[in-house]
């Protein structure tokens, strides 16, 4: 991602309004006895897109901006997002993967490191009790599976928001790598000089 | 595919941000501090945008939740039928010992301290945000100090006890649930009489436990649970006498255990909260009951 003024501007916006969203909306949404969650999954289609730095950074600034609005202990949400934002942007970097379904499993995969650490980290700070309800992981569970269904159409509509401030768009030159020549370069059909 | 310059500024940039985490977490473990003012600013300029937020995105959390009712509402409809009638018979039972006991209060010269919901003066407040973890910890209302919110006030929902308010702004104020690992209110069974303390079960928010019941007293299940208001001449409970907590759903009797644990199934759904009421004023000590 090119760092402008313009690509703050839409990430922020981005984030600001997923985590309004999930917190006065999808927060309080019991579906199955879980909850969709965005955060997770537009950081890592920000990650996806944009690769790994500017994924950790997209990371850090939604935990920040998560913790600032939830009140809750400041930082817990920014390390593990970063962590899930640029584990997302170095698997895009190393496989260059080309599959178009590629965003449920990554939105599914990050969700669950999202919910497991976050729970882990925020147990750890805040709760510390010897026994712990069995209803905790069926809910994380829940909340894996539905993020999974969404994933698709969110990393579409991350990918439209942050499109014009990426240096490289994965998909666009994926798709330009992919297309069939109709000649070579000496106006030879199928010839590759 | 990468330069050692791109990857040791990639490693760099990680560190940095993890680093920058963990001092966050070190200088606002606890709470309070100066991040905890900023917190508090940040709440009060958003709040106002996740109060719209929320107005708006009623309509699709009603239907989600309608839907989860009208699978659930052929099985409620039968069990409350039958706490209906339970409720008649009890309360029958209740009105003629409420009339025995003013007019014993009344011969002895008693003076009769007031419960829930007498001179409590509740404010209605929307919930606008809840916590993201999974631990059912906190939420936020649209109320702050302009509408009377204290810190300590005790909450509730739908009828039951919700928790207490723990930090407080102009504009809104963070309550603390009684599912939270932290919260532990004294309460009493009613009629038998026998006092505990509520605890919660961490992640289970439709099961509490009151710790601390000696085994002696026979509990039945259903029988409710209401705070004790436990008050001596240097402290007293934040939970007035009478906010009803929930109902008895199972007793254990482990025979080693020194004392007897009752699961408790809370009045309030605490995983759906939409609006709470906050009890801004403790109920005082009323004049002697006139002998009726």
């Amino acid at each position: 991602m090119i760092p402008t003024p313009g690509a703050f501007l839409r990430v922020g916006g981005l984030l600001l309004a997923a985590v309004i969203v999930q917190l006065s909306g999808l927060g309080q949404m019991r579906i199955l006895g879980g909850h969709l969650d965005f955060v997770p999954l537009v950081v890592a289609g920000v990650a996806y897109y944009a690769g790994s730095v500017s994924g950790a950074a997209t990371g850090f600034g939604a935990g920040l901006l998560l913790d600032l609005l939830a009140g809750q202990t400041m930082g817990a949400s920014s390390l593990v997002l970063c962590a899930v934002g640029y584990g997302v942007g170095r698997f895009r970097e190393l496989r260059d993967p080309s599959h178009g379904l590629l965003p449920i499993p990554v939105g599914a995969a990050a969700t669950a490191g999202w919910v497991l650490a976050f729970g882990a980290v925020s147990f750890m700070l805040d709760v510390g009790a010897a026994k712990v309800s069995g209803l905790v992981f069926r809910e994380m569970v829940v909340t894996v599976l539905l993020d999974t269904l969404v994933a698709l159409p969110v990393f579409g509509l991350v990918r439209r928001v942050i499109r014009p401030v990426l240096a490289v768009d994965p998909l666009e030159r994926r798709r330009r790598r992919q297309r069939p020549r109709e000649s070579g370069p000496l106006g030879l059909r199928g010839m590759e000089v | 595919m990468f330069d050692r310059k791109t990857i040791r500024r990639r490693r760099a940039v990680l560190i940095a941000f993890v680093a920058a985490a963990m001092v966050l977490i070190t200088v606002s473990f606890g709470g309070g501090g100066p991040l905890g003012s900023i917190q508090q600013g940040a709440q009060d300029v958003v709040s106002p945008i996740e109060n719209g937020a929320n107005r708006a995105l009623k309509p699709v959390r009603d239907l989600f939740g309608w839907l989860g009712d009208t699978f659930d509402a052929k099985g409620d409809n039968e069990q409350l039928r039958d706490e209906v009638a339970s409720l008649r018979k009890e309360l029958a039972a209740r009105e003629t010992a409420r009339r025995d006991a003013d007019q014993l209060r009344g011969l002895v010269g008693l003076r009769r301290t007031d419960g829930f919901p007498e001179g409590t003066n509740p404010v209605a407040a929307r919930v606008i945000t809840r916590s993201p973890t999974v631990w059912y910890s906190t939420i936020r209302i649209n109320k702050g100090s302009g509408d009377g919110i204290r810190v300590d006030q005790p909450v509730i929902a739908a009828g039951g006890l919700a928790g207490k308010v723990t930090r407080v702004s102009g504009g809104s104020a963070q309550v603390t649930l009684i599912t939270d690992s932290s919260s532990a209110v004294s309460a009493q069974v009613v009629p038998n009489g026998a006092n505990g303390i509520i605890k919660p079960e961490v992640g289970k928010p439709d099961d509490l436990l009151l710790d601390f019941v000696q085994k002696g007293r026979r509990l039945r299940e259903k029988s409710t649970v209401v705070t004790s208001g436990f008050a001596s001449d240097q402290v007293h409970s934040i939970f007035p006498r009478g906010i009803p907590v929930g109902r008895v759903s199972r007793v254990d009797l482990d025979e080693v255990e020194l004392y007897q644990r009752v699961h408790i199934k809370p009045f309030a759904d605490l995983r759906r909260l939409d609006f709470v009421q906050v009890l801004t004023q403790r109920p005082g000590t009323q004049a002697q009951v006139p002998t009726p």
